[in-house]
């Protein structure tokens, strides 16, 4: 099921026609931009945090070495613009990636920005960095294959690579890889960040707001054109969207309109321009395959064919969600497994009276029935995203003898049970930072990877994955990749129920802005955004 | 309300004496609930009140048309009529079913934490009156300190300390509940002690801890119930404001607190019979019992007659 | 009377130190603490990086330690910092306060405009139908959440004027503030009204019943000065002291209605901290409340006894 919403489909078609009139449109200089933001971020140091509460406000202080082109939805390699590299190159055996950087760009301290920056930045991920170290270092796995970064003289960086892997430079361009300055510490950045970006970090209030003010000194001549931005935090988000609706934002917090939500906005802000994306968060589950009852593969079997995918869909995004594997389905999705393909992976077949059927007769196989049914814990956060599609799994699981209890965990105590190994089956959400097979498949099932939950581990398949990043054939990559996402489902390592899709809107007056429609966390980089009021 | 601690001894009358004055003339108890009923229309109504929800409460699976866990992703959001009575929420859950459930948990919740509230206030409060001094010394200050808080703020720190689950908000809930019985009990104690049955039980040679139990506690009771009807509205209240902020009774119990949480304040206005049924549950309920326990006031405290 | 105050004090003093051994072994029983947390925003564990956090913290050390280095800091007016913003807690906290202190002023001036005077009028009609129906909307007003109060009033207000009274930015005039801040504190006054318009009720009917109020009648003074003159005046003595007490208790109140419109104050900050076992903060927040609702008891029990000659300095 894939019905884009029709104002975005109109929006589409008329493109060229909005282009060419914008273009006569002068942009306009001034205003500030009003976000709801939906909870209070971590910390101000993209870095040192794996939400995307922390990147879309922060993402304006900084600059990356190269960037998603900010006007375009589908994120790809071709079209990563320039951002404080001006130009890159790699050497023949692509394991040399070297930038040419901007020259005359201070920070918003006044420092001059240089090279090393670019260096300290990275060493800082890897660990190198000599009497400074982030707390917390969530995406030091992205950067497994990046032996060290040289310098050569104040403008010229060169990532050197364990092995070729062209969708490196993909990384760099994300929301997540902006570049630190040398001279201030990793606690500073915390609470105080400084950087190269068209917008100065204020003020951030606790649970309140944030603040940020146009860089008067941006090195890209005549932007931003905001004065600045504030996002203000509202925790309910019945609160929150009442207050868009009623036109006291500007900008909703990203993807935050879910579809049910969608509709309201649509009745009660007729003007509101609302794109309805794929979030590239999947919901998927995460199975303890090291202890009874899912170490017997056929009940973990079972479980597959009793979940009705479509109908997880239709209750919590009223149809309006995709069914994939764990790379984000086609067409946002640029790796997903083509439908006919998908549907030959077990559990993913249409009939599922059929599916159910098969799966109940496997529970009769391991000694269970209607009067021996089995109980089982189903895990998750005491949040409602978690919260919700889990009591839908426990409905589903009564159809193959099995009675789910539902066991709700603080969110403090989640990861710790989770590495305990603490669960049975567990209801679990993953984002996707960059829809790139290389942040896929190693943060989620690389065997040394933190973030590889279930600790999963197949070592042949680690090999497939090594193999398909250094692929240069992008067409032959990708048939790599359907491969592996393939056997991933059919393995159960975490069996993904749905790709969310759920709106950004933002005010008639709010200009160029464009929703990303392929993650959630390379997005948010306004210079070029402006106020037509 | 006033503060009980402000009257003392406010409550010792014999409530015997009160109320066989009070209905001089009534034989049996079925004429004597259908004297107070006519003397107390307002709280003959509330007892109705409470009477449905316990039924519902008791009988909630015969009642109840619908598994109140059950999804169905065709009534997602279903509006009220004649298939989902209140409506669906947005997983298709029947609403009118997980209502008549929720009575359940917010009957479970107050009435336990009532009850656990009571029990430990009526011990202090007894020991503390009884056997006076150091021991009445020290659980004073522990009142003290149980009462250096509002009721919510130390519901919310206990719920927080315990974690999420339908035992630990009970007892999240009842702490508040036991300064407030204590100190009643206590200065009904120190009243009763001095009363000359007690001094004659005391000449007879009974132990205080026999005469603490067989004298003084009985005489205790009507306040107890008196107090216990007032704290049984205001628990309900504190399970849903809890449950309201995500840090009361968890999923899947259908709680009415949790009802009207995040996901429900979502549909504020697509769906307001998200938020109007469980919130309506609550003020009815905590209604029901608050009308039952001014009445029951009025006739177990003679103070309170006009 | 001198030796009562000291009395008071120590006992108020004890109390305080009881509570705060109370709220910091609480917060230390909590499972998983805010090192969990910060790790959950990073989306994993690892437990090299999580000893190394818990050290620079302070949280391996044991907490008698713990417990002394915060009382020591309290006494010498170090709040410390808060664990989620690295701010000193006080930054944190003292903004805050103006704000939930105007909204419950707010909220405690419509209780005792609309709870007094109802009050009266159903004491002196008691048992007609105005005297009914006025307990009957007075107990409403305590049987309905505050919170849900709250979301039907933000629903009506969008539909009715397409204007959403919630707390967006911080206000620019005294007026300005004073709108902002007049319906949420309606929503938790309408309880307090409730329960000051019962008290009131009863106080007056006990006051009533007196026989001074008999001996005035029978002197032939007019009902209306007989109720209104007498009655009143006295009756409102318990009413004013349980007003003072009652003022520190609706901090309990504010939390759900600082949550549902959005309100930057201490009680929705004290929710925000407690889920994100921010200790520093919580702790001395509860230590803050304590104080206020301990203080606010101790200066009504003093007016009390210096209004009323009747109650003497001892127990």
């Amino acid at each position: 099921m894939r019905i884009r919403l029709r104002a975005l489909a109109a929006v589409g078609a008329m493109l060229p026609l909005i282009m060419g009139a914008d273009a006569a449109l002068a942009q306009k200089s001034g205003g500030i931009l009003k976000v709801y933001h939906r909870d209070n971020p971590p910390s101000a140091s993209i870095h040192e945090e794996a939400t995307n509460s922390t990147v879309m406000p922060f993402m304006n202080v900084y600059n990356n070495l190269v960037i998603f082109d900010q006007t375009v939805a589908r994120q790809s390699m071709d079209t990563i613009i320039p951002d404080l590299g001006e130009s890159w190159s790699w050497n023949d055996d692509k394991t040399e990636l070297t930038f040419k950087l901007r020259e005359g760009v201070t920070w918003h301290d006044g420092e001059p920005f240089t090279a090393e920056d670019v260096k300290c930045t990275w060493d800082l991920i890897l660990g190198k960095k000599e009497g400074a170290r982030l707390r917390k270092n969530p995406r030091r796995i992205w950067y497994h294959n990046l032996e060290e970064v040289t310098t050569n003289g104040d403008h010229e960086a060169t990532f050197v690579l364990k092995r070729p892997q062209p969708s490196f430079i993909a990384l760099l361009a994300s929301g997540y890889s902006p570049v630190y300055p040398c001279h201030v510490s990793p606690a500073d950045m915390r609470t105080k960040p400084v950087g190269t970006g068209p917008f100065k970090f204020v003020e951030f209030k606790q649970n309140e707001y944030i603040k940020l003010e146009k860089n008067e000194d941006y090195w890209d001549e005549g932007k931003p054109y905001l004065d600045g931005i504030e996002f203000t935090i509202i925790s309910s988000r019945s609160t929150r969207v009442l207050g868009f609706i009623n036109g006291e934002f500007d900008l909703t917090y990203s993807t935050d309109i879910t579809i049910p939500l969608l509709k309201d906005v649509n009745n009660q802000a007729p003007d509101a321009v609302c794109s309805l994306v794929p979030t590239n968060v999947s919901r998927n589950l995460i199975v303890n395959s090291d202890a009874p009852p899912f170490d017997d593969p056929n009940i973990r079997k079972a479980m597959m064919l009793t979940i009705d995918r479509q109908a997880f869909i239709d209750i919590l995004s009223e149809g309006k969600s995709d069914i994939g594997g764990v790379m984000l389905p086609p067409p946002e999705g640029l790796w997903g497994m083509p439908p006919e393909m998908l549907e030959t992976v077990p559990g993913y077949g249409k009939d599922i009276e059929k599916n159910r059927e098969e799966g109940r007769k496997l529970m009769e196989e391991a000694g269970y029935g209607p009067d021996k049914r089995l109980p089982v814990k189903v895990s998750t956060r005491n949040i409602e995203i978690y919260r919700d599609p889990a009591v839908i799994l426990i409905d589903h699981l009564k159809h193959i003898y099995i009675d789910g209890e539902l066991e709700v965990v603080e969110t403090p105590l989640w990861h710790a049970k989770v590495a305990r190994k603490d669960y049975m089956v567990g209801m679990n959400l993953t984002g996707v930072g960059v829809d790139d097979p290389d942040v896929v498949f190693y943060e989620n099932f690389a065997c040394d990877s933190e973030r590889n939950y279930t600790g999963y581990c197949n070592k042949e398949l680690e090999e497939l994955f090594d193999k398909q990043s250094a692929e240069t054939d992008m067409e032959a990559r990708k048939k790599l990749v359907w491969e592996i996402d393939k056997k991933l489902q059919e393995d159960g390592a975490r069996p993904i129920i749905w790709h969310e899709r759920a709106a950004t809107c933002h005010q008639p007056w709010v200009k160029d802005y464009t929703v990303a429609e392929n993650s959630s966390y390379n997005g948010f980089r306004w210079e070029h955004v402006w106020l037509d009021k | 309300m006033p503060r009980p601690e402000n009257n003392p001894g406010a409550m010792a009358i014999d409530h015997d004496v009160e109320l066989a004055r009070a209905g001089a003339n009534v034989t049996g108890w079925a004429s004597g609930l259908l004297f107070q009923v006519r003397r107390h229309p307002l709280g003959a109504f509330g007892a109705v009140i409470v009477v449905v929800f316990v039924l519902a409460a008791a009988f909630a699976p015969w009642i109840a048309p619908l598994d109140p866990l059950a999804t169905n992703p065709r009534a997602s959001l279903a509006p009220p009529g004649s298939e989902y009575f209140l409506g669906a929420d947005f997983m298709g859950r029947d609403m009118y079913s997980r209502i008549i459930y929720g009575a359940r948990i917010s009957l479970a919740v107050g009435l336990a934490s009532t009850f656990l509230g009571c029990l430990f206030g009526i011990a202090l409060g007894l020991m503390s009156g009884f056997l006076l001094g150091w021991v009445d010394l020290a659980i004073q200050r522990i009142i003290d300190i149980m009462q250096a808080l509002p009721l919510l703020v130390m519901a919310l720190v206990m719920a927080a300390s315990l974690g999420p689950s339908l035992e630990n908000t009970i007892i999240a809930i009842s702490i508040p509940v036991i300064p407030h019985v204590a100190r009643v009990i206590r200065s009904n104690t120190l009243a009763l002690r001095e009363m000359p049955f007690v001094e004659a039980a005391r000449a007879q040679g009974m132990s205080e801890v026999r005469i603490a139990v067989r004298h003084v506690m009985p005489n205790t009771i009507a306040p107890v119930i008196v107090l216990a009807t007032a704290q049984l509205g205001s628990a309900i209240l504190t399970e849903a404001s809890l449950s309201f902020l995500g840090l009361g009774v968890p999923e899947p119990h259908p709680s009415w607190g949790r009802m009207l949480s995040e996901s429900a304040a979502e549909y504020v206005r697509t769906a307001p019979w998200l938020v109007i049924f469980p919130g309506l549950a609550i003020s009815l309920a905590v209604f029901g019992t608050n009308l039952l326990g001014d009445a029951l006031r009025d006739i177990l405290d003679p103070r309170e007659r006009s | 009377m001198v030796s009562y105050i000291i009395r008071r004090f120590l006992l108020m003093a004890l109390t305080l130190f009881g509570m705060s051994v109370l709220i910091f072994v609480l917060l230390r029983l909590v499972p998983g603490n805010i090192v969990d947390l910060l790790f959950d925003s990073a989306g994993f564990v690892n437990p090299a990086d999580k000893a190394l956090l818990e050290e620079e913290l302070g949280l391996d050390r044991p907490i008698i330690v713990q417990y002394f280095d915060w009382i020591t800091g309290l006494m010498q007016g170090d709040l410390g910092y808060s664990y989620v913003s690295e701010q000193p807690v006080w930054t944190e906290i003292a903004p805050r306060i103006p704000i939930t202190a105007k909204l419950a002023v707010l909220a405690l001036v419509f209780s005792i405009i609309f709870g007094v005077p109802l009050g009266v009028i159903s004491a002196v009609r008691q048992n007609t139908m105005t005297d009914y129906i006025l307990r009957v909307v007075s107990l409403s007003g305590l049987s309905l959440p505050s919170f849900w109060l709250g979301l039907i009033i933000l629903m009506l207000f969008v539909q009715w004027f397409g204007y959403m009274p919630i707390y967006d930015r911080a206000p620019e005039s005294f007026w300005i503030e004073l709108g902002m801040y007049m319906i949420p504190a309606a929503a938790v006054g309408f309880r307090s009204s409730a329960l000051v318009m019962r008290l009131t009720r009863s106080s007056m009917l006990e006051v009533m019943r007196q026989d001074y109020i008999r001996t005035a009648r029978s002197k032939g003074a007019s009902e209306r000065s007989v109720n209104y003159h007498h009655a009143l005046r006295n009756a409102l003595l318990p009413v004013v002291t349980i007003i003072g007490i009652e003022a520190a208790f609706l901090i309990g109140g504010l939390i759900v209605t600082e949550t549902v419109f959005n309100i930057p104050g201490v009680a929705r900050f004290l929710v925000e901290a407690i889920r994100w076992r921010d200790y520093p903060i919580v702790q001395n927040l509860v230590m803050l409340i304590a104080v206020v609702v301990v203080f606010t008891n101790f200066i009504v029990d003093l007016l009390y006894a210096a209004l009323d000659p009747r109650i003497k300095y001892s127990e």
